[in-house]
């Protein structure tokens, strides 16, 4: 989702549905997140005038957990694990094959706004690696062909729409 | 809480549960190293340092943040303790860039002095320091976070003690930094440059910018803030005879604690400016030329005697200070009374509102003059009127945002929005000079739901029928109107207060308005209902511009007033006060009051002043319609002036003497809490400088005076035998109080003083607005600068911020009128005008501007026309109206 997109008037529901729930920082900006795809850097100080809070204590919450973003990612999140196992069955070249096919590295974010390409250190699924996911679909067993296969039909969902 | 024993180091102990093991320890002497722990900040226990064992469970415990139980016994010191340490300072120094010899923390680095005490040389680590960029873009603070241990200091002091939240933890890990929001510079940020942070810093990675001497202090020195009326206790660093560094005192149970303001903490390089003036000079022909001081005080002593004799004694006036020191400000007034025989004396005080001040004295009999800040941390509810001490008194700023955190209510009444304002239960936006019928409306709501203490009328008070006769009748309907308040907000208010002692805060904004007085009586009457004299954490709080605004005033330095606020006149009682004085000091007073500073430049315009003697003031630059002020001083035939600085008052003086500043001469201020703070000097003053009592005590003498006051402590002891007020003054102790002297029967149950009585309720005249001056202009201070700026306006670091004083208006006006942010604006009142940009705020309201203070050679001032501040009709120097044109 492109940043200039930013719907504040939703930004503004979001926050006054979560207003008054003192302490509940986190389920408000996951909620923002799940809205937006990530947390709109000039959300802060609405969210801490909300939850009654410095937007430095915000940011310093969003900043520490790695399931938050401030920068905007795209429509599918590609999550390709690192972990041990995965390791073992080759899951480098599989990254590399992701890279190649988006062509981002690892943290980026395509210009499109399609795909966003990260690393995680293991996704609790060994017996299926090298494994990755796109949003919260597993895929397990991947081989350089079967992750071109994935990938065009995340293209072609983008083409038909 | 239950009295506990264990053991440490082998050490029985017994204290209290509840209390950390690191502040028993410290408590009985058993010195344990920290570095994230400070006594004035919640315990953290991120530093690890404070590592002690428990000797039978083997367990190793923070002790900044374990609590003390039952039978422990503790070793601090243990080898496998001390391994541990060297453990975490070998990975903090692996990680600390090799900067030291530049750093100016030099061996005040709390990291390098544990390292030293622990033994922890070269680590054979593998450093891997971890770089971030250099941030010194603004005046004032250095951040160099390579240096950043992660103690959280900076940022619980930012929470916790300033309230601002300009920083807080940002990332995770290796990479994780204090940071402003969106990682900003501070000067971007919302950052105060209090520079609380910058005290607290253990190692070099907050420090103050310096221009002209990078590195350690050569020694330190206490001292007392020289800016406003909190009088924050200082430690000052000196290099030679310069001040290059200043931070809160080490002392506890200090008014400021580990806190200061920007003013505090950076403004006082003007200690150090080159323009400060170091010898006495006199007019020949026209031009200042140097002189010495004998020959400076004999034309001074010769003037003023002759001038006296020729014209009389009601030609000579004296304008005291506010900033000097109380043993000055007698000094002084003991000149004009016994030696010049006059009573026109008056203080820089006269301009924040110490006339009606007076009244609460009066009503009181001198009973309500102790407000120690720290009791507002404990009210009931915290009423702030007219006052912005964000800005104008940071420090009470603290105070009472730590106290809405903690759930003390807070009203704020103010016609902007301030930041104070974002932390009240409720804010009023009322118009401007509405105070009165505001308080007046809330009495009423009070007194409709019975809302008051019977028991407190009954014992200490009278007239409390007929003022209740008074808030029946009054229209409520009117009151909303005038302030533009809704009677939903005032029903809330009078809500939150009800059953409650009030603290009341006021500034400005009630002290120099059209109906200050009346604002004031009707105050006073709202905390006789409701109970809130004499009580602790609540009465009248009054702010104080100057650090010795109140000492000055208790010193005498006053028209109306002699030492210890003595009456000059008071025939019922047989006048002994002033009696008291004549034997005392062998004179013969005058029983009439003398001119205050309004009058004196009335009384110069009239031809009748022919000369004034000016200690340490710049009415040319603090006085409203300046070139008003400046035409009438002209025309005084001799006009002395004792200052630091060659000011725009010093320029038109036929003798100029040069004065020490508070931190190159010893003496006592009294703050607007009544506590008295003695100090010494810290450094000597620059060239032939003198200390002001010393001059006054030359020029006494020059004058034929031979009653003694030679040295501080002669001075300082006929203060405290001759003023019951100053009684604690006594040489022996830094911080004395002053002694309220009220035979009221609410302060003195067998006092003669009797009750307390209510005044009549009184409501605002109409507004009459034209259509000429659409707008009305707010005055106010900015934190940058204290007063008319003189001082500020001489500091280096605050010229490098370069404020331009913009004028500000809501952006509804600022559409109206076609104005867009930076465009220039000539502001017309009828009594002068001034120009500068223009900034559109959205916290402002529609037909109000906010004109800031002290910039531009305070040019705000031309808009106002100077009339005195007592009379019922006065306008008041805080609002006027105005009309823009846009340049």
């Amino acid at each position: 989702m492109k940043p200039e997109e930013i719907d504040w008037g939703r930004l503004a529901s979001v926050i006054e549905k979560h207003r008054d729930e003192k302490s509940l920082l986190i389920p408000l900006l996951q909620d923002i997140q799940e809205t937006f795809g990530y947390i709109p850097p000039k959300s802060i100080e609405s969210v801490a005038e909300a939850m009654n809070l410095f937007p430095s204590q915000v940011q310093g919450v969003i900043s520490f957990y790695a399931g938050f973003s401030l920068k905007p990612k795209g429509k599918y999140v590609l999550r390709c694990c690192r972990g041990t196992a995965c390791h073992v069955k080759g899951s480098r070249s599989i990254l590399r094959v992701v890279e190649k096919e988006l062509g981002i590295n690892e943290g980026d974010t395509s210009p499109d706004y399609q795909f966003t390409l990260e690393t995680v250190a293991c996704l609790g699924a060994c017996f299926l690696a090298p494994t990755m996911m796109v949003n919260r679909d597993y895929f397990g067993k991947l081989s350089p062909t079967k992750v071109t296969s994935i990938l065009a039909e995340y293209r072609k969902d983008k083409e038909e729409r | 809480m239950e009295d506990i024993t264990l053991t440490i180091n082998g050490k029985k102990i017994s204290c209290q549960e509840g209390t950390s093991i690191l502040n028993v320890a410290e408590e009985y002497g058993i010195k344990i190293p920290t570095l994230c722990h400070h006594h004035d900040l919640e315990p953290f226990g991120a530093c690890r340092l404070c590592l002690v064992e428990e000797e039978k469970t083997g367990r190793l415990m923070a002790s900044c943040v374990a609590p003390v139980a039952q039978d422990m016994t503790i070793l601090t010191d243990s080898p496998r303790i001390t391994k541990h340490r060297r453990n975490i300072v070998r990975l903090m120094m692996a990680e600390h860039p090799e900067s030291c010899l530049v750093c100016s923390k030099g061996n005040r680095c709390q990291l390098r002095q544990i390292a030293a005490q622990l033994g922890v040389g070269e680590t054979d680590l593998y450093p891997m320091p971890n770089y971030k960029r250099l941030e010194q873009a603004n005046p004032f603070i250095i951040r160099d976070l390579s240096k950043c241990i992660l103690c959280g200091k900076c940022i619980r002091a930012d929470h916790e003690l300033v309230v601002v939240g300009a920083i807080d933890y940002n990332l995770r890990g290796f990479r994780s930094r204090p940071a402003t929001v969106h990682d900003l510079p501070l000067k971007d940020s919302s950052c105060t440059f209090c520079g609380t942070c910058v005290s607290m810093c253990p190692t070099g990675a907050l420090a103050s910018k310096n221009t002209q001497y990078v590195g350690t202090p050569e020694r330190e020195g206490l001292s007392v803030c020289g800016f406003c009326g909190v009088g924050c206790s200082l430690t000052m660093g000196v290099a030679g005879e310069q001040v290059i560094e200043v931070n809160p005192s080490h002392r506890q149970d200090t008014v400021n604690g580990a806190t200061l303001c920007v003013r505090g903490h950076f403004a006082h390089d003007f200690l150090n400016a080159g323009e400060r003036l170091i010898r006495p000079m006199i007019r020949k022909d026209g031009e200042l030329i140097s002189a010495s001081w004998d020959e400076a005080l004999e034309i001074v002593a010769d003037r003023l005697l002759n001038i006296k004799r020729t014209s009389g004694p009601q030609s000579v006036a004296l304008l005291g200070s506010s900033k000097c020191t109380n043993e000055e400000n007698y000094l002084f007034q003991k000149i004009a009374r016994v030696l010049l025989g006059t009573n026109n004396i008056d203080n820089g005080g006269y301009s924040s509102g110490q006339r009606l001040l007076r009244l609460i004295d009066e009503k009181t009999d001198g009973g309500c003059r102790i407000h120690p800040l720290e009791q507002l941390e404990k009210a009931e509810a915290i009423f702030v009127l007219g006052a912005n001490p964000d800005q104008s008194a940071p420090v009470v700023g603290y105070y009472l945002k730590r106290a809405s955190r903690k759930g003390v209510t807070l009203i704020v009444a103010d016609p902007r929005q301030t930041e104070l304002a974002d932390f009240a239960s409720v804010w009023l936006s009322l118009l401007p000079q509405s105070d009165l019928e505001l308080i007046n409306g809330i009495s009423a709501l009070l007194y409709q739901k019975k809302a008051y203490d019977p028991s407190f009328i009954d014992r200490f008070t009278e007239g409390f029928g007929e003022y209740g006769d008074g808030l029946s009748s009054l229209d409520l309907e009117r009151v909303t109107g005038v302030t533009g308040l809704d009677l939903d907000i005032l029903e809330e208010t009078a809500g939150l207060l009800n059953g409650k002692k009030i603290a009341f805060v006021i500034g400005h904004g009630i002290l120099q308005q059209r109906y200050g007085m009346q604002s004031i009586e009707a105050l006073f009457n709202l905390s006789l209902m409701t109970g809130s004299l004499g009580h602790a954490g609540a009465g009248i709080y009054g702010l104080a511009r100057e650090n010795n605004q109140i000492g000055a005033w208790d010193m005498g330095t006053a028209p109306h007033a002699l030492p210890g606020r003595q009456p000059l006149n008071d025939v019922l009682n047989g006048d002994t006060a002033r009696r008291g004085w004549e034997r005392a000091w062998q004179a013969k007073l005058l029983p009439d009051q003398g001119s205050n500073v309004v009058r004196m430049i009335e009384e110069a315009e009239k031809g009748n002043l022919k000369a004034l003697y000016i200690l340490g003031e710049n009415p040319l630059r603090s006085l409203p319609q300046p070139e008003r002020v400046r035409k009438a001083l002209e025309s005084v035939d001799f006009v002395v002036v004792q200052d630091i600085f060659p000011t725009e008052t010093a320029e038109i003086a036929d003798v100029i003497m040069p004065g020490a500043a508070f931190s190159e001469k010893g003496g006592s201020i009294t703050n607007m809490e009544g506590r008295i703070q003695t100090f010494r000097p810290v450094t000597s003053p620059p060239g032939e400088a003198k200390p002001d009592w010393e001059i006054l005590f030359l020029l006494a003498a020059k004058m034929g005076y031979t009653g003694g006051n030679d040295s501080l402590e002669k001075i300082r002891a006929e203060i405290a035998e001759l003023v019951p007020m100053y009684a604690e003054l006594d040489g022996q102790r830094d911080v004395a109080w002053v002694k309220e002297t009220s035979q009221r029967k609410l302060f003195d149950p067998g006092g003669k003083g009797g009750m307390i009585p209510f005044s009549s309720v009184v409501s605002t005249g109409d507004e009459v607005y034209d259509d000429i001056y659409p707008f009305t202009a707010i005055l106010g201070s900015v934190r940058y600068h204290l007063g008319s700026g003189t001082r500020t306006g001489y500091s280096d670091r605050i010229g490098e911020l370069g404020l331009k004083g913009e004028i500000e208006i809501s952006p509804e006006d600022g559409i109206n009128s076609g104005l867009r942010n930076g465009d220039m604006v000539r502001v017309l009142s009828p009594h002068g005008s001034l120009e500068r940009a223009i900034r559109l705020e959205k916290r402002l309201r529609k037909g109000l501007i906010f004109v800031p203070l002290a910039v531009n050679a305070n040019d705000a001032m031309n808009l106002i026309g100077l009339t005195e501040l007592c009379r019922p009709e006065s306008p008041g120097w805080k609002t006027c109206r105005v009309k823009l044109e846009k340049l």
